[in-house]
């Protein structure tokens, strides 16, 4: 029978499958199979079996509640109808669940299972990202377009079977009798979300409510932001319209900022070949003064005390005292002075006081 | 002139105190043998000076991002396949593995812009195993803390070069 279409695909259910064959299973009236079915116990959960059940629970629901498919379930009921008759009856007499305890007994593990999955997992209130039920993760969409789909159907009153989904149905309805806000303001709602496994996102006039497309919507908007920032970040992106190319101007100044510390360092090994300096009097003298616009100050003393070279080339020990100088003082002058220019340039700025003799330290040995 | 002093605490005074006490560590051994080193020399400078700034910026940094976490561990990686190469072979391997087994879940929303993405992925270090959202995170403090380090590496090559 058609019960093995649905048990038959036992390998690979996914979404799409899944789907058509509960719309077939629901349109042949196979609440009876399904009844058998699910009042087995869970087995294992990663099985297709499982699958199986859960998704027909909440589509079941979705399916028997939204009016479209009310009809459709009163529509082949009369045709094959092999199936119990008060269930049909029950089908299209009142939006309710006909079932008996074993869907209801499935169901409530559901919501605990969601409940269990989702206290962990649910701190960000702005996406609906439910929870981890252990199955695949594909089941959970069905999930979580079931209360986005009920949002837009009837909501159901009388529903003795999904306790707890009802209360939260109430409470977005409640939430969503409001005027339609943006997204962000469905803070208050999220804060019953703790316990629950869908999270409440309102979502804008005229978009989908679709809550994988809130998700989506959500990322989308996060990625926007942070490419804002990076667009100040970047110089001349902010012309730039398009995420693509904003994106490759990027890219092009990341790989740019790499070549310049590459340049910089072989410059770096390339000029100093000897730099010794007691960083401890760096440091301690001038804190912060080392790292500014500063720099460009400190080229100009250095150019002018070419007059005063060779009277005080003897004072750098005294004056600078720095002790790495002694040794190569001693021995080689002229290379001597090559170097101690650029300490000099970075002391200058502690004494401010013997500014006159730190100028004539700072010659450019141009020997 | 003094009168613009920088929070002694930001990034850029972390990462000059570090790297001008690195550069002092990698210059200071060599005698003055040679007016002019060799290249081989030069080069062999230039690769630890290269190193030396980008731990620097990373330790400045700490483990805040996961650009630094990513780079610091690939220093260290590097050089103990410098110190023992028999144990090179393994640590690649393990940390490819590791990577292979993180990147493939965050990279599902990309929309369009996978392309690009996977490049920046590529410079970015560590950015294999992020989703598009903390990359772009990522790559923003990235980008300023190479802006950081390409002004002050500037400013010492500027101040060392004027002879």
């Amino acid at each position: 029978m058609e019960l093995n279409a649905g048990t038959g695909g036992n390998g690979s259910h996914k979404t799409a499958s899944e789907r058509d064959e509960v719309a077939a299973l629901e349109s042949l009236q196979f609440t009876d199979e399904i009844r058998r079915l699910m009042s087995a116990p869970g087995g294992d959960n990663a099985s297709s079996f499982t699958a199986l059940l859960e998704l027909p629970a909440p589509q079941a629901v979705q399916l028997i509640q939204s009016p479209d498919s009310a009809k459709l379930i009163a529509a082949p009921a009369p045709a094959p109808a092999p199936a119990p008759a008060p269930n049909v009856d029950d089908f299209r007499g009142s939006f309710q669940f006909p079932f008996n305890c074993g869907l209801i007994d499935r169901a409530a593990r559901f919501s605990v299972f969601a409940g269990d999955g989702n206290i962990n997992g649910n701190n960000k209130s702005n996406s609906p990202e439910p929870t981890s039920y252990n199955s695949s993760a594909s089941l959970q969409k069905p999930v979580k377009s079931e209360p986005a789909e009920t949002e837009s159907s009837q909501p159901l009153v009388s529903d003795p079977t999904v306790e707890n989904r009802s209360v939260k149905r109430k409470d977005r309805e409640k939430v969503k009798g409001s005027s339609k806000k943006s997204k962000t303001s469905a803070k208050e709602s999220s804060d019953d979300a703790e316990k629950l496994p869908y999270v409440h996102v309102r979502a804008r006039r005229g978009q989908a409510t679709d809550s994988h497309s809130l998700a989506e919507r959500a990322r989308r908007e996060k990625i926007n932001a942070r490419m804002k920032l990076l667009q100040d970040l970047v110089p001349g992106c902010s012309k730039i319209s398009g995420t693509a190319l904003v994106l490759d101007e990027i890219i092009n100044h990341v790989q740019s900022l790499q070549r310049q510390v590459e340049f910089l360092s072989m410059r770096l090994a390339a000029v100093n070949p000897r730099i010794d300096f007691n960083l401890d009097s760096v440091f301690t003298a001038e804190s912060g003064s080392l790292m500014d616009s500063n720099f460009s100050g400190m080229v100009i003393p250095m150019m002018w005390p070419e007059v005063q070279l060779n009277g005080n080339r003897q004072q750098y020990p005294q004056q600078l005292h720095l002790d790495a100088f002694q040794q190569p003082v001693s021995g080689r002058e002229e290379v001597c002075n090559s170097y101690i220019t650029p300490e000099n340039s970075l002391l200058s700025y502690d004494s401010s006081g013997n500014s006159a003799s730190l100028h004539s330290n700072q010659l450019k040995m141009e020997l | 002139m003094d009168s613009q002093l920088l929070n002694p605490t930001s990034l850029k005074s972390r990462f000059t105190a570090r790297f001008l006490r690195a550069l002092t560590k990698i210059n200071a051994p060599n005698p003055i043998s040679s007016s002019s080193p060799t290249p081989r020399e030069i080069f062999q400078r230039y690769r630890r000076i290269k190193v030396a700034a980008d731990k620097s910026m990373a330790y400045s940094v700490r483990s805040r991002t996961t650009w630094s976490r990513a780079t610091l561990s690939r220093l260290r990686t590097r050089s103990r396949h410098r110190r023992l190469a028999s144990f090179g072979p393994r640590s690649s391997v393990t940390t490819a593995a590791v990577l292979k087994k993180t990147s493939s879940h965050g990279k599902e929303n990309e929309g369009g812009l996978g392309v690009q993405a996977g490049e920046l992925r590529e410079l970015v270090p560590g950015g294999e195993a992020m989703d598009l959202c903390n990359l772009l995170d990522e790559t923003a403090h990235y980008i300023k803390c190479l802006t950081t380090q390409v002004q002050v590496m500037k400013t010492i090559a500027n101040l060392y070069s004027l002879e």
